[in-house]
């Protein structure tokens, strides 16, 4: 019995096959259009950048490495452990754990700070979704996108490592490049 | 007070037809209909509302003026507006003015992310503030009390805390001081906020006002989550709600309402409790005793230890279940001793027997009433308990049922009741006269015949046993809560007959909301006793061949019948009577197993082999509730340590005794077998229990216990009360493990102190806190005296359980009576006090007296 497919066959509709000189205009024309876009660089000389003993600079406003920021003044962290970041993130990769100050130990400038902060790198999706939810401009994104380590666990960025001064090793775009 | 009847009425709400319950008010009836009105201050569960915030401010049809949602109830045909112009207005006002002095420090705020205060001022609000003036400052943040912080910009004065303290846990403690703008919360003389429910402030408060001092900045609601049990810290088994993070640690406990069982309150040690969890000196490895100390090995050491033990010991071993364990646990215990063990020495009750009939009878389903009774009952029998110290939620329940509904409040305590001042007729009557006093009720109740003797064999005045029959005998419905404490000793089961007796002339099964609820001394003690943890009852509480020890009978069995001891979560050193007899049993028994979670001093001297007992946040498992609800135990977290589940480690004993594989796999299972081995449980499953629990007297099963008659044959007559200061003794809430190992609760560990009266305390030359030693022949137990008005002249009070000077060392079942005498200063300045006194010792009177650095005078 052979299969009737009933209503549902859809019919399609199909333009005129090319002729001969229209197939040949195909193969060989648009080839040669393409070719002579490249051949024209040729002149230019090579564009690669020899990455990484060359990098390209980036925009100010680009998503890098994060950073945690302290008062300048004081030097207390500016972050209050507030956990909005993490509530913020779409990757999940922000852990903070809040503690509360004490007279003795005064970390941040509110009540409570951050006695845990963590980003999981290998999580992140360089949103920015942290810095735009932090009430308190307390983390921030730089320039560094040199992030790759050898092993996951290193990628698991600490809050000392991320209140440390980082390596500026990208170099910023100047005004109009 | 019967039962109110539901009625509906229709009305329109935002030109929706809406049916909902008549007296509802508008905010509730409004859900009806999908509706949501903002509100603050309106709480149900704190009574009639006071409309204190304005924020539920609606338009209702032929009313000139904007209402309150929440104060008015809803009327067939009533058309109400939530959505026009002029109520938008009035909310964003609102809102807008509540937020003129509060403070929206939300990121350092520990409510932030489920404060009410932030939902309603992103949903109802004007999004942006005119306010540039400086806001109100107070002194932040501060300690409330040792539990609770408190932070005084961010209140918004909506009076749910006050009122909280005034009507609902009635200790009118906390205040609204000073006026306007300058309010503030606080209690009245400036003194800490500590009580048995302070705890539940932070619940109700609707900004971050109130906040937990051990939750203080652990953690974001998105940071953890959230999973549903039953506290299994008393018998009142709230539903509570386990604040989870990272899988493993349990970080706050919250209410989970369940009107059928607490009310939606719980008490502090169920909030705080949750702490003894991650204590650092929690047992979370087996252990089994190597040259005279408990050593840490692994489990098939500990497991291999203890086959072998059971084994030699065979019929020789007995087992004490503490009401920690779930129904599958005290199953399998039973099951391991009575079928594999060939033994039938098993007891979940700390003392005296219960007979076969009686336990048959106090179980019929029209003997039993549920929580929920209480709220409507005519009478409301408090009978040898204290609620607030043994089952705490029950305690707000009667306050409630007085308050709310004209209850009205019978109590019959030897030692005052907290619920006295609440009580229409108060029986006070001599410790241990419980059999007397509950036949001298009966007897005023059938015409009198012989009440003055038995009064008198009381201990209490014949006209305050008349009073209290009198509002008896006209109540329409009675619940009776009945301290378990009445069936102990050797004569428990007079006792336990003279409370039918009463029962039956009260005629409590022929009245509609009436009946019993037993306070019983441990938490699961119901469910242990159903599923057959009685030296005489099997499963559905039905009688076995042979008939075992009973516990009071055990230690001095030990080293003749019995051999070995299995203690599941049972430490009779600090619950059982006759506390030198335990410990010289222990110390006679060739082998004890015990399964615990902190090493008491009887485990950490005697055990031979220990297992890590699970947290009620690590088990799975059923409990059933004193009035006969089936509730689920639910794991909230991994298990701590090596902890394994406690039914397998008992499957796989009794698997390995008999040679065969482990045949149980999994916690329903267990619980598969347990329901099917309770023919009054039968066909129970976990997915009907769920998470509200079911009474199995609601059930059909519940037809197949056989009907026992309410005995009807004369009482004996009551022993007379000797001479002497007799003694009583007290649970608290605040015993145990949880004063001990959580650290927010240490500040509420008792000390032991002895209550006496005034009269007695002029004879014997004592002031309010001397130090004292209470006891007769050489048995002493060293305690602070207080005077308390209350205490009937005669009878001095100290309290089961304490860490050093338990007055268990005191007590055997029968009445005592004691002596006091007072320690010279010079010698109690040389010892420390009770509570920092050296642990460890096996014995509190032999500690005091080593203690002692120079000779009593
Ligand atoms: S970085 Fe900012 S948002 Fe994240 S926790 Fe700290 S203060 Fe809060
Ligand atoms: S402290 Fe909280 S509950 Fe009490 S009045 Fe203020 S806002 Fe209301
Ligand atoms: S009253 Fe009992 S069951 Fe309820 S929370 Fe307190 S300890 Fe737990
Ligand atoms: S909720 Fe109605 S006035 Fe507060």
């Amino acid at each position: 019995m052979t299969y009737d497919p009933g209503p549902d066959v859809i019919a399609v509709q199909r333009g005129p096959e090319p002729g001969g000189a229209g197939g040949a205009y195909r193969i060989f024309g648009e080839t040669l259009r393409g070719l002579k876009t490249t051949l024209a660089r040729v002149a230019e000389g090579p564009v690669t950048i020899e990455y990484p003993e060359e990098k390209t600079p980036v925009y100010p406003r680009f998503r890098g490495r994060h950073k945690l920021q302290r008062f300048e003044d004081t030097g207390l962290e500016k972050c209050v452990g507030c956990s909005l970041c993490a509530a913020a993130c779409p990757a999940d990769c922000i852990r903070v754990v809040a503690a509360e100050n004490t007279p003795e130990h005064q970390v941040s400038a509110g009540e409570r700070y951050a006695s845990v902060y963590e980003i999981n790198m290998t999580r992140c999706i360089f949103c920015g979704y942290c810095e735009v939810a932090c009430p308190f401009d307390a983390i921030t994104m730089g320039h560094d996108f040199e992030l790759s380590d050898y092993t996951r666990s290193d990628l698991i960025f600490t809050k000392e490592m991320l209140l440390a001064e980082p390596l500026e090793r990208t170099p910023l775009r100047r005004e109009g490049e | 007070m019967s039962r109110p009847e539901e009625k509906f009425v229709s009305f329109d709400i935002d030109g929706r037809e809406v049916r909902a319950p008549e007296g509802a008010m508008l905010v509730d009836g409004a859900k009806y209909g999908d509706v949501e009105i903002p509100v603050f201050c309106y709480e149900p569960k704190l009574g009639p509302p006071v409309g204190a915030c304005r924020m539920c401010l609606v338009e209702i049809e032929g009313i000139p003026k904007l209402q309150t949602a929440c104060s008015t109830p809803v009327k067939d045909g009533m058309v109400v507006i939530t959505k026009s112009d002029r109520v938008q207005s009035a909310q964003n006002a609102v809102v807008e003015f509540l937020l003129v002095n509060h403070p929206l420090d939300c990121p350092v705020c520990d409510a932030g992310g489920e404060c009410p205060l932030q939902d309603v001022a992103y949903g109802w609000g004007p999004g942006r503030s005119r306010f540039i003036e400086p806001k109100r400052h107070f002194k932040k943040p501060l300690e409330l009390s040792p539990t609770v912080a408190i932070d005084r910009e961010r209140c918004i004065l909506c009076y749910r805390c006050v009122r909280y303290s005034q009507e609902i846990a009635e200790d009118h403690q906390l205040v609204l001081l000073e006026r306007a703008d300058h309010s503030f919360v606080g209690t009245h003389d400036g003194a800490p906020y500590v009580g048995p429910f302070s705890g539940n402030i932070i619940d109700l408060c609707p900004v971050g006002a109130l906040t937990s001092v051990p939750y203080r900045f652990r953690a974001r609601p998105w940071d953890v989550e959230e999973a549903g049990t039953v506290c299994t810290l008393c018998p009142s088994q709230c539903n509570v709600t386990l604040t989870v993070r990272d899988d493993n640690k349990v970080l706050r406990a919250f209410n989970r309402q369940n009107d059928e069982v607490d009310d939606g309150w719980l008490c502090d040690k169920g909030r705080f409790g949750y702490q003894t969890i991650h204590a650092a000196d929690r047992v979370v490895h087996p252990m089994v005793r190597d040259g005279g100390t408990l050593r840490a090995v692994p489990w098939e050491r500990a497991l291999s230890e203890a086959v072998a033990g059971l084994r030699k010991a065979g019929a020789g071993t007995a087992a004490l279940v503490g009401g920690e364990a779930t129904n599958e646990e005290g199953f399998l215990l039973q099951r391991l001793l009575r079928e594999v063990l060939g033994s039938s020495h098993v007891d979940s009750r700390p003392s005296g027997r219960l007979e076969g009939e009686h336990a048959r009878v106090l179980a019929r389903p029209d003997l039993s009433a549920r929580v929920s009774d209480i709220d409507y009952a005519d009478v409301v029998l408090v009978l040898d308990a204290e609620p607030v110290d043994e089952a705490a939620i029950l305690d707000l329940r009667v306050r409630k049922a007085a308050r709310r509904n004209g209850a009205r409040v019978v109590v019959a305590t030897s030692r005052p009741s907290s619920l006295d001042a609440n009580a229409e007729a108060v029986v006070r009557f001599a410790p241990g006269a419980s059999e007397a006093a509950l036949a001298a009720l009966g007897a005023a109740l059938t015409g009198g015949a012989g009440l003055d003797d038995l009064a008198r064999r009381a201990g209490a005045p014949a006209e305050t046993v008349r009073a209290a029959a009198s509002l008896l005998g006209a109540a329409e419905s009675i619940v009776v809560l009945w301290g378990e404490r009445l069936s102990h000793g050797a004569r428990g089961p007079q006792g336990v007959a003279a409370l039918l007796a009463l029962m039956r002339s009260l005629d409590i099964t022929g009245k509609e909301g009436s009946g019993l609820i037993e306070i019983p001394s441990s938490t699961n003690a119901r469910g242990l006793r159903e599923v057959g943890c009685l030296p005489n009852l099997g499963p559905g509480l039905v009688p076995t061949a042979g008939e075992g020890l009973a516990a009071a009978d055990m230690p001095g069995a030990v080293g003749e019948d019995i051999s070995a001891l299995v203690l599941l979560q049972a430490d009779p050193l600090r619950t059982h009577p006759d506390r030198q007899a335990w410990a010289a049993a222990l110390d006679r028994a060739t082998f004890v197993v015990a399964f615990t979670d902190f090493l008491g001093e009887g485990v950490l001297e005697q055990a031979d082999v220990v297992f890590p007992a699970p947290s009620y946040a690590e088990k799975e498992g059923t409990i059933t509730h004193p009035d006969g609800r089936l509730q689920r135990l639910r794991q909230s977290i991994g298990l701590v340590g090596e902890v394994r589940p406690q039914w397998g480690v008992l499957a796989e004993l009794a698997a390995a005794l008999e040679d065969k594989p482990v045949e149980l796999l999994s916690s329903p299972m267990a619980t598969e077998q347990m329901v099917a081995a309770v023919p009054f449980y039968a066909g129970v499953t976990l997915a009907e229990i769920g998470g509200r629990g079911v009474r199995w007297q609601d059930r059909d099963a519940a037809s197949s216990l056989a009907a026992a008659e309410l005995p009807d044959g004369a009482l004996e007559s009551p022993p007379e009360l000797g001479d002497g200061l007799r003694l009583g003794t007290v649970l608290s809430l605040w015993t145990g493990k949880v004063t001990e190992h959580a650290p927010v609760l240490s500040f509420l560990a008792p000390q032991q102190r002895a209550e006496l009266s005034a009269d007695d305390a002029r004879r014997l030359d004592l002031s309010p806190g001397d130090v004292v030693e209470v006891g007769f022949d050489g048995t002493r137990v060293r305690a602070v005296a207080a005077l308390r008005d209350a205490v009937p002249p005669g009878s001095v009070f100290l309290v089961e359980g304490t860490r050093t000077d338990n007055a268990t060392a005191l007590t055997n079942g029968a009445p005592r009576t004691v002596e006091i005498t007072r320690v010279p200063d010079a010698v109690a300045k040389g010892t420390s006090l009770p509570l920092a006194a050296d642990a460890g010792a096996a014995d509190a009177s032999t500690s005091v007296a080593g203690s002692a650095e120079a000779p009593p005078a």
